[in-house]
């Protein structure tokens, strides 16, 4: 109660001052100190909640300019750049706003919470160090908005993966398991053989003695029941008697690791009723023992008993090494409505931080996700495709903090008297570590907390104009289930560039319908298998020029457009699908054949500096998926060919290759089912006479590639 | 011990500007940000050129992403450029610490300072860097220093390197000032539609300089000199009128240029680059006067001297360290130098060799304290500076007196870069052992020139410690002196996960009769292994062995069990094709998946030799 007072007192002062009736008191951030108090509450109001929505803010969003979204992105080429932008970059903000319908105050409760999150190492994994990308820009942006980058680092709550977890304990598993994997016998034989010199000998026969002496010492106590022994207490620092595990035992101190290694073999030499141990102490330093053992079979009990213990210990830290997945988790167990705004990145963020890897393919990553979060509602979505809200939106722009100013201005602007006649407007109740508002506003956009309480509020101003009376929902009835929602629970913007929606229950993709009117289409229906990527033409060619060239050879009405994808690559949409293999098979004899008619050519323009690559679009999926990320396409390209062509013939090479896939695509009229074509594909191309012997492997080996990363 | 040097409180208070610091927490490092980097730059400049050395440090956002990634004692120095190039182009220097110094008999006096860097994208142009890679244990160390995040992104300095810079002004399209160079001297025979070409443009300049000076006199109504413009197709340069004459090609530019030296005394010309390279087009300024000739040049200068100053930003601090061609001081030079070249330079070049040249260019010494120590005598672990100090300290009796003219006056925040005092502390020390005393530097450059030559450009590698030294056998081995030839080394992936290298050598030493003879084995990642044949001519036996059908007995249970092997050339090949996998296995195993398309001969590997525990790169010898 003390505690509230003087923020009370402030907002009290706040709001006299200015006419606006707007509550200013700070977001609930959540750091490592106060993660868990912060889980507990936060576990309430999540189960309590009609809807939970969230926001992330990332470490950038594209890992190279032409992996930005275009028009000229086929559904699986997305799915491939979201993918990629979801393993590389790194999620530093997560905010999470359950809101909860209170029928005694008619408002909507929420509770805006923004966690600062940082994944650390805090567990011996594998190898590989973890890393993430940051994209200037993205970095350059969250600092423009006071993005408090050392809460983040220095504060963040870490977290573990469901994949990493299982690792992690699998790990452990083996370790305390695998009784031959045993470390103090593993390295026994060698070990034996190195006590030569006569140093060693002689402070090997010094420990001896003195353990000797002090299991004398314990078995005259045993027996006799004298006190302490007065010759052992000299050494005290170095041997320290203590109790283990209920038996008596030496605890070494400050000797070296060689001295230790001695003293190890020392033990298992000439003590049968000792056993060296090593076991990890607290704060993780670790304690080197010697227990005195009354038989085999009690030596076998205490190893046991320690494994044991060293096996929950390693568990213990791997649970505490969950921390904010507990979030996600609650989530999804919950099975709560989730809703987010053009949240399709965000998803995938999710999964690949908190679930596993990413799928390769979109429509498992859909079928995932679906199980994992039933019901998700896109409000970008929303307020594009229901003519209602349409018309509430006065068609202006669907950007978050543009809808959450039209559609709740008594929250944005605090104006609460001059609209309230206007328009019905949902009540949303703002609670904040038992401080209460019903306009609030902390005043910070691209705060993950902030944007997150944003979405909610649109959501439930949408749904009310919908003709959703939270009066009438009975508490127990899953909003996801409400018939008013039905259509728009589960739609994601798989990319809103070029509108196209995905469902995630059903897997089905659809363009967006009614928002066509705003949405101008300047480019004509995207036919893939018209299109050429071409890149490393010369730098001072431009989309006209690459057009004007191509258009002298195949007619003016041939190339329907060239599209930069960045300034070493453009697409090339031809008007009808074999103008492909054609315009292929021209630039592949061009390139072969360096006589003066081909150097007189309309294409030769392109083909200056020899560098000029072609290749149908499938290749221009094959670059998309690949883990690395040069900053020019032509770079990129390059990464990526190298794996499997001779740099020599490059540009051909890639020629043949997408002939040869023409060719099959040709025979098997069904380009949709690529696995099937490519299987064929494999079949054909060694059987192919007009291939040398050299291409044909090739072309073997890149398809083995492929098939490689699609298994 | 008894502390060599007391900091006598008493001096430190009467002296203010002079002090005299043994706590390296108390350096008084300069920490410089946007907000004071201008400021700085005059006073960093006397520092540089008043000094003996310039000690650098650097603080990056990584270094190595899995175990092999790292530079060890089984990599030449091609393959350890390679590692460092691949770690260079994706992590991001955060902190920048240069120290510049003199020494003077066993004192050093030190100008440190520590420049926090952001690669901020200043000319919204996807430049210093698209993005950049950062690996979570350097940032959560840095955090436990007390690093603050915010004033680096915030408030870091950005720059471009040179590379950059020249690619951002053609970008940038702002006109250029004609400097003699562009000038061609020999005036190249004309043709008659050269003739053509300048009589036309020379009758517009003509025509539209008249119409100019005209219209000064006389006052027109607005509507006429806005048509008057049209018309003449003038323009406004600042306040002055101007005139744009097109271009098709550099000849042309050039012919413009000497017809307008025609009307040099009032038109100033300025030459507009094109977007992709080369002249867009040629501007000719009126001036009214002489004065007002000189002051536009001027004008030119100063704007052209700030754009440089705003686009290059740190890298002025680069500059200043080049142009004064002082010798460089460095922990860990390979790591360093790549990063310098490829952020403030331009993009490494493919190999160490073309990468040494080039740094060379820049940076005509650069002394590795790691060097240093080497003649000294055998030191384990030389990756931490403040150990291999107390290491010294406890062996020689070498005092150096840090002596830091105070000039951090600002109390606020933390001190960074530590490191780079340090540098100068242990290179002190080293110099006074190695009797390379600062005597000699008054007494005869040329003494010092030479012995410091003798340890310039000596680029090490760090030791691989990625090992526990657990295994004796191991440890025995990498003391071992003497070099092993690449022949020699086979990587052995395919075994069981988590193996140790003495388990594994039990198994190898049973399995064929090429492991009768004296061999070593040594982990590379938990994934595979390194052998080494005592006997040359074993390792290509064993290969064949492998690769035959008649491999038999306890081999073939490997083999059969997933047991590969490659020899050196392949891993070289894993490096210089850029095969970054985490596990060394899955990399060996693409490069030999490529490689089965390439004929063997365009592999012919070059017989080289790795240095088992005396890894360094020589650059006299390459």
């Amino acid at each position: 109660m003390k505690k509230r007072w003087p923020i009370t007192i402030l907002y009290r002062a706040f709001s006299s001052s200015t006419t606006s009736t707007t509550a200013s008191f700070p977001l609930k951030h959540v750091k490592k100190s106060n993660f868990d108090s912060a889980l507990s509450s936060l576990r309430h109001h999540i189960q309590a909640a009609d809807f939970v929505a969230i926001d992330l803010e990332m470490t950038g969003i594209t890992s190279a300019p032409w992996r930005d979204s275009f028009e000229f992105d086929r559904f699986d080429v997305r799915y491939l750049k979201v993918k990629d932008s979801a393993e590389k970059f790194a999620v530093i903000q997560f905010g999470v706003s359950p809101f909860r319908w209170d029928p005694l105050k008619q408002s909507f409760i929420t509770h805006p919470h923004n966690f600062f999150i940082f994944q650390r190492q805090e567990l011996p994994l594998d190898g590989a160090a973890y890393e993430f990308l940051c994209q200037t820009t993205s970095m350059d942006f969250l600092a423009k908005y006071q993005f408090d980058f050392n809460a983040c680092i220095h504060e963040g709550v870490s977290y573990l993966s469901r994949e990493q977890e299982d690792k992690a304990l699998k790990h452990v598993n083996s370790t305390y398991e695998d009784e031959s994997l045993d470390s103090w016998h593993s390295l026994k034989e060698i070990r034996d053989t190195h006590l030569f010199n006569i140093p060693d000998i002689l402070f090997a026969e010094r420990m001896k003695d003195r353990l000797s002496e002090w299991l004398g010492g314990l078995l005259r106590n045993r027996d006799g029941g004298s006190e302490v022994q007065p010759s052992f207490n000299d050494s005290k620092q170095q041997f320290e008697t203590i109790f283990f595990k209920m038996r008596p035992a030496i605890s070494l101190n400050g000797f070296t690791s060689h001295q230790l290694l001695l003293i190890q073999l020392v033990v298992r030499k000439h003590f049968k009723d000792l056993a060296y141990l090593r076991v990890s102490g607290e704060n993780s330093c670790s304690q080197n023992v010697i227990v005195y053992i009354e038989s085999e079979s009690d030596k076998k009990m205490l190893m046991k008993e320690v494994k044991d213990e060293q096996k929950i210990d390693a568990e213990m830290s791997i649970k505490a090494s969950i921390g904010f997945r507990h979030v996600i988790d609650l989530l999804s167990s919950e099975k709560k409505l989730i809703v987010g705004h053009n949240c399709f990145l965000d998803i995938a963020h999710i999964y690949s931080k908190f679930f596993g890897p990413l799928p390769l393919t979109a429509e498992e990553f859909i079928s995932s996700v679906n199980k994992y979060f039933p019901h998700i509602i896109d409000t970008k979505i929303l307020l594009n495709s229901n003519s209602i809200l349409q018309q509430r939106m006065k068609k202006s722009s669907t950007s978050l903090s543009k809808a959450f100013s039209v559609l709740c201005p008594q929250i944005a602007l605090g104006s609460k008297s001059t609209h309230l006649a206007l328009q019905p407007s949902v009540k949303v109740e703002v609670e904040v570590d038992d401080i209460r508002s019903s306009n609030w506003n902390s005043g910070v956009k691209h705060e993950a907390g902030y944007d997150a309480f944003m979405t909610g509020c649109v959501f439930a101003q949408a749904c009310s104009h919908l003709g959703i009376d939270f009066k009438q929902q009975s508490s127990s009835e899953n909003l996801a289930h409400n018939e008013k929602l039905r259509e728009h629970v589960n739609l994601l913007y798989l990319s809103w560039t070029n509108g196209e929606i995905i469902n995630l229950s059903t897997g089905n993709r659809t363009s967006e319908s009614l928002a066509s009117n705003k949405r101008k289409n300047h480019y004509p229906k995207i036919l893939f298998e018209c299109i050429v990527i071409v890149w490393g033409f010369p730098s001072h060619l431009k989309a006209w020029d690459i057009r004007e060239c191509i258009s002298k050879v195949y007619g003016p009405t041939s190339v329907i457009s060239v599209y930069h994808v960045d300034e070493t690559s453009v697409f090339v949409q031809f008007s009808r699908a074999e103008m492909v293999s054609k315009f292929l098979d021209l630039k592949e004899s061009l390139d072969r054949n360096n006589d003066p008619i081909s150097v007189l050519h309309p294409l030769a323009k392109l083909l200056e500096g020899g560098n000029t690559c072609a290749a149908s679009y499938e290749t221009y999926k094959e670059i998309c998926s690949s883990t690395v990320s040069k900053v020019l396409f032509a770079d990129q390209a390059k990464a990526v060919g190298i794996k499997w062509k001779t740099k020599l013939v490059e540009s051909s090479d890639k020629t043949k290759e997408h002939e040869s896939l023409r060719k099959v695509k040709a025979v098997n009229s069904d380009p949709s089912c690529g696995e099937r074509t490519k299987n064929k594909n494999f079949d054909d191309v060694p059987n192919d006479s007009s291939y040398s012997q050299l291409s044909s492997d090739e072309i073997i080996d890149s398809f083995y590639t492929r098939e490689a990363k699609q298994i | 011990m008894v502390p060599k040097f007391k900091p006598s409180p008493l001096r430190i208070r009467s002296f203010c500007t002079k002090t005299v610091q043994q706590n390296p927490h108390h350096w008084p490092i300069k920490q410089i940000t946007k907000t004071n980097f201008n400021e700085s730059l005059s006073e960093i400049k006397n520092h540089i050129s008043s000094s003996d050395f310039i000690a650098v440090s650097l603080q990056n956002t990584g270094s190595f992403s899995s175990p092999w990634h790292r530079v060890s004692t089984f990599d030449t120095p091609e393959t350890a450029y390679l590692k460092a190039k691949f770690a260079a182009e994706r992590f991001q220097i955060l902190q920048f610490a240069i120290c510049p110094f003199k020494l003077q008999a066993s004192k050093v006096i030190a100008y440190p300072y520590n420049f926090h860097l952001f690669p901020r994208d200043e000319l919204k142009m996807g430049m210093p860097s698209y993005s950049f890679t950062c690996q979570t244990s350097y940032l959560t160390a840095m955090a436990k220093e007390g690093f603050d995040f915010n004033t680096c992104i915030y408030d870091g300095i950005s720059y471009l390197s040179e590379a950059q810079e020249s690619a951002a002004k053609v970008r940038m399209g702002n006109p250029m000032a004609v400097d003699h160079a562009t000038k061609s001297s020999s005036s190249p025979a004309l043709s008659v539609a050269d003739t053509v070409f300048i009589e036309r443009v020379r009758s517009r300049v003509k025509h539209w300089k008249n119409a100019c000076t005209d219209s000064d006199i006389k006052t027109e109504a607005a509507l006429v000199t806005s048509l008057r413009k049209i018309v003449l197709g003038g323009e406004q340069f600042g306040s002055r009128p101007s005139m744009t004459i097109d271009v098709c090609s550099e000849r042309q530019v050039q012919l413009v240029l000497k017809m307008l030296e025609d009307f040099s005394d009032v038109l100033v010309p300025l030459i507009i680059p094109a977007k992709g390279g080369g002249t867009q087009a040629v501007r000719a300024v009126l001036t009214s006067s002489d004065e007002d000739k000189h002051l536009l040049k001027r004008e030119l200068q100063t704007f052209e001297f700030e754009q440089n100053k705003r686009v290059r930003g740190f890298r002025e601090v680069i500059d200043l360290i080049s142009a004064s061609q002082k010798p460089i001081v460095a922990h860990n030079s390979l790591n360093d130098f790549t990063f310098i070249h490829s952020k403030f330079l331009a993009p490494l070049p493919p190999n160490m060799n073309e990468f040494i040249c080039s740094l060379r260019l820049a940076f005509p010494q650069v002394i590795d304290v790691n060097y240093l120590l080497k003649d000294i005598g055998p030191v384990k672990k030389m990756t931490n500076i403040s150990a291999t100090i107390a290491y010294l300290k406890n062996r020689f009796f070498a005092p150096i007196e840090m002596e830091i003219p105070n000039q951090a006056n600002e109390n606020e925040g933390k001190i960074h870069g530590h490191n780079v005092v340090k540098i100068c502390q242990l290179f002190g020390k080293l110099c006074s052992i190695l009797k390379i005393t600062p005597d000699a530097i008054e007494s005869s450059d040329d003494f010092l020139a030479s012995a410091i030559n003798r340890y310039a450009n000596i680029f090490y590698s760090l030791p691989g410690s990625s090992q526990e030294p657990t295994n004796e056998e191991i440890r025995g081995w990498t003391n071992d002196k003497r070099k092993v030839s690449c022949e020699d080394v086979v990587f052995l992936w395919g075994f069981r996960e988590r193996i140790s290298a003495g388990i594994l050598k039990n198994m190898l030493q049973g399995s064929h009769e090429v492991f009768a003879e004296a061999f070593n084995v040594r982990m590379v990642d938990r994934s595979c292994a390194i052998v080494v044949f005592g006997k040359p001519g074993l390792s290509n036996t064993f290969k064949n062995v492998m690769n035959s059908k008649e491999v038999s007995g306890p081999l073939r249970e490997m083999v059969s069990d997933g047991l590969k092997a490659a020899g050196y050339e392949t891993y070289q090949r894993v490096c210089s094709s850029g095969l970054w996998e985490s596990a060394l296995a899955d990399a060996l195993d693409k490069a030999l998946a490529s490689h089965n398309c390439l004929s063997e001969a365009a592999y012919e590997t070059k017989q080289s030799e790795i240095y088992l525990s005396n890894e360094l790169i020589n650059l006299a010898e390459l």
